[in-house]
């Protein structure tokens, strides 16, 4: 050990471990990035909003409980003004954080899942298999999300029965949660399997195999814990596409009246001829939320996937 | 080129497309209100559905019988008939459609891609510098935005506010108007749509196109061209602007099917006789023949358009042929 790791900060360094060490660094490079700090704070405040709407506006109006006049511009009483029946904009907004960001987190459950998965298998077994998997994400990759989600959400919404629950949740949402993840993993299973490709041929994977692991333990213990990293910055990046492409989907007519995410409030925007009335707090609020909401997880996205992902870290 | 990089992508293209229509043709089977179901009323005589059966083809068997015939018709451009537009046949209806969709994405790429490419090649070449702090910034900002929450504000500020263009449509109603007229009033009524998609695009584009410029800004070459004494433009317009765009072929090409889906929304906010609007109605009146009609036509053309653009890449770079 050096003299100058003995007497300066690196002792203290030390006594962390290689873990924390580790774990230091990487908090300061996050932190480090201005546009990553950005988008966590303002991600951290939707989520406030996303978590408790009833706290910060009370419960989300309806035509019934709606409190204004139609169409009132903002004022002392409405800060953002009220949509077409009379609802608060504010109180509207803040709900719609929680069923924009909701859908959003489920959506990119799945789609880290199913892509996750494809990338392991196809990346670890390869052959046959890598084929077949890669010639199906290509597929996915060529199609986007919204053209391959206007055909198919529709037709499963009449099969199933708009009125329908799953587990308390309308099945309108649950179909567009469904359809965006299954056709949105292709990206993260293309980045994680190139990943698995170069972890393979590691020492490491070697010896697991000559002392006799199974593939599946190999692909469980050695492999999966080596993706993390990648794993955690495509979430990040597909909750902002999620997101995005929920809100041109309820926007088209695919959401739920009953559950307004802020898609759906522009969409009923557009129906009640707001833009053309020059209804501007219609639009503003939940057209701003998105915008933020997107942005930052783009941000925080491609900050995490400098730091994280070995194949982008001099990107930018 | 090589035949066998020709081959590959055409196999691949071609496969593609066998499974969109694969994939219309079983949706086309599980969903409600298809004649299969309607047919499951207790007053019909066992003779009548049989008949009805037998007119539509569907006392044959799925496989293969209804597929080859399924997909004989939809490659004689037979797509069925419209719900919503009386019995019109659906591919009369969505080739009425294209034309301004067309007009539209085509003039929003143009545009985008002049302006887009030269400000990401900008940005990337002096990052840091002014234009790359607010040129960067605000294409991140757009290219969050999906083209709808574009086009909204500038309807409210530029038609409902400060009346300079229409707010829906894509002509003026009545009287006969000569050429010139009619031109205008088709470039009044295009300006903010075709304001929305550009936007929207050129938000993508300068973002692409930095990264690329940032990356060939660190090649040999460039460095070499800087020890010669070149002047920093010229090199930039001679050395590293030319191979930067390399890549933007194929982002372009696979970006398109991004656009198609994105203008559609655009065209609904501005009521845009195009694809886009006629994708609402399809939805709203649950008219499936016709939804199936756009997806296989915007499916097929955004193939097509990836095709393309592996074709030319590899004709403007010798490496990826082998």
């Amino acid at each position: 050990m050096s003299v100058t790791g003995i007497t300066g900060p690196g002792v203290r360094i030390e006594g962390l471990g290689r873990a924390g060490r580790r774990a230091r660094g990487f908090l300061e490079r996050v932190f480090g990035r201005t546009d990553g700090l950005v988008g966590i704070v303002i991600l951290g405040l939707f989520t406030v909003l996303a978590i408790a709407p009833d706290l910060f506006v009370g419960p989300l109006q309806s035509i019934v409980t709606a409190t204004g006049k139609p169409l009132e511009p903002p004022s002392a009483v409405h800060i953002l003004g009220t949509d077409e029946v009379g609802r608060d904009m504010l109180n509207l907004t803040v709900h719609g954080a929680r069923i924009s960001m909701t859908i959003g987190l489920m959506a990119t459950l799945i789609t880290i899942f199913i892509g996750a998965l494809v990338g392991v298998l196809s990346g670890y077994v390869g052959g046959f298999l890598d084929n077949v998997l890669m010639r199906i994400s290509d597929f996915f990759l060529v199609l986007p999300t919204i053209v391959l989600a206007l055909i198919l959400a529709p037709i499963i919404l009449d099969i199933i029965g708009p009125q329908a629950e799953f587990l308390g949740i309308r099945a309108t949402l649950l179909v567009i949660v469904v359809v965006i993840g299954l056709t949105s993993w292709a990206t993260t299973a293309r980045v994680i399997r190139s990943q698995v490709l170069s972890l393979k041929e590691r020492m490491f994977v070697d010896r697991a195999r000559v002392i006799g692991s199974s593939s599946i333990r190999i692909m469980r213990r050695h492999i999966l814990p080596n993706v993390v990293n990648l794993i955690v910055a495509q979430s990040v990046l597909t909750f902002a596409t999620a997101v995005f492409t929920e809100t041109t989907l309820a926007f088209i007519g695919l959401g739920d009246p009953t559950a307004p995410s802020w898609g759906e409030l522009l969409n009923s925007a557009q129906s009640s001829g707001a833009p053309g009335l020059g209804a501007w707090w219609y639009i503003a609020p939940p057209a701003v939320s998105v915008v933020l909401v997107v942005l930052s997880f783009t941000l925080v996205g491609n900050a995490l996937d400098d730091i994280l992902n070995p194949k982008s870290g001099s990107r930018r | 080129m090589s035949g066998r990089y020709l081959g590959r992508k055409l196999i691949q293209a071609i496969v593609t497309v066998v499974a969109i229509i694969l994939l219309n043709f079983v949706l086309f089977r599980l969903m409600p209100g298809s004649p299969e179901r309607a047919l499951r009323n207790p007053h019909l005589t066992a003779e009548v559905i049989a008949g009805n059966r037998a007119r539509w083809g569907l006392d044959k068997p799925l496989f293969p019988d209804q597929l080859v015939d399924y997909v004989q018709e939809t490659l004689t451009g037979d797509l069925g008939y419209s719900i919503k537009y009386r019995g019109q046949p659906v591919t009369d209806v969505v080739l009425n459609a294209m034309g301004p969709t067309l007009l539209l994405i085509g003039l929003g790429e143009i545009v985008a891609i002049v302006i887009g490419l030269a400000l990401g090649a900008r940005s990337g070449w002096v990052r840091g510098g002014i234009v790359d702090r607010i040129g960067n910034g605000l294409s991140l900002i757009f290219y969050s935005m999906p083209y709808f929450v574009i086009g909204m504000p500038l309807i409210i500020i530029f038609a409902a506010g400060l009346h300079w263009f229409p707010t829906s449509g894509m002509t003026s109603p009545g009287g006969d108007k000569d050429l010139v007229a009619t031109l205008f009033d088709l470039g009044r009524h295009l300006v903010l749509p075709l304001a929305a998609v550009s936007l929207g695009l050129i938000g993508a584009y300068s973002i692409l196109m930095r990264a690329s410029i940032i990356e060939t800004r660190a090649e040999d070459y460039v460095t070499t061209a800087r020890a010669k004494g070149l002047a920093d433009s010229r090199i930039l317009r001679a050395h590293a602007f030319p191979n930067a765009l390399l890549p933007m072929v194929t982002l372009i090409a696979i970006n398109l099917g991004y656009v198609v889906a994105g203008a559609i929304t655009a065209e609904i906010v501005f009521t845009w006789p195009g694809l886009g609007t006629l994708t609402v109605q399809a939805l709203d009146a649950r008219d499936y023949p016709l939804l199936q009609a756009i997806f296989l036509i915007v499916a097929v053309s955004v193939v097509l358009a990836n095709l393309a653009a592996d074709i030319i890449y590899g004709y403007l770079d010798p490496r990826v042929r082998s």
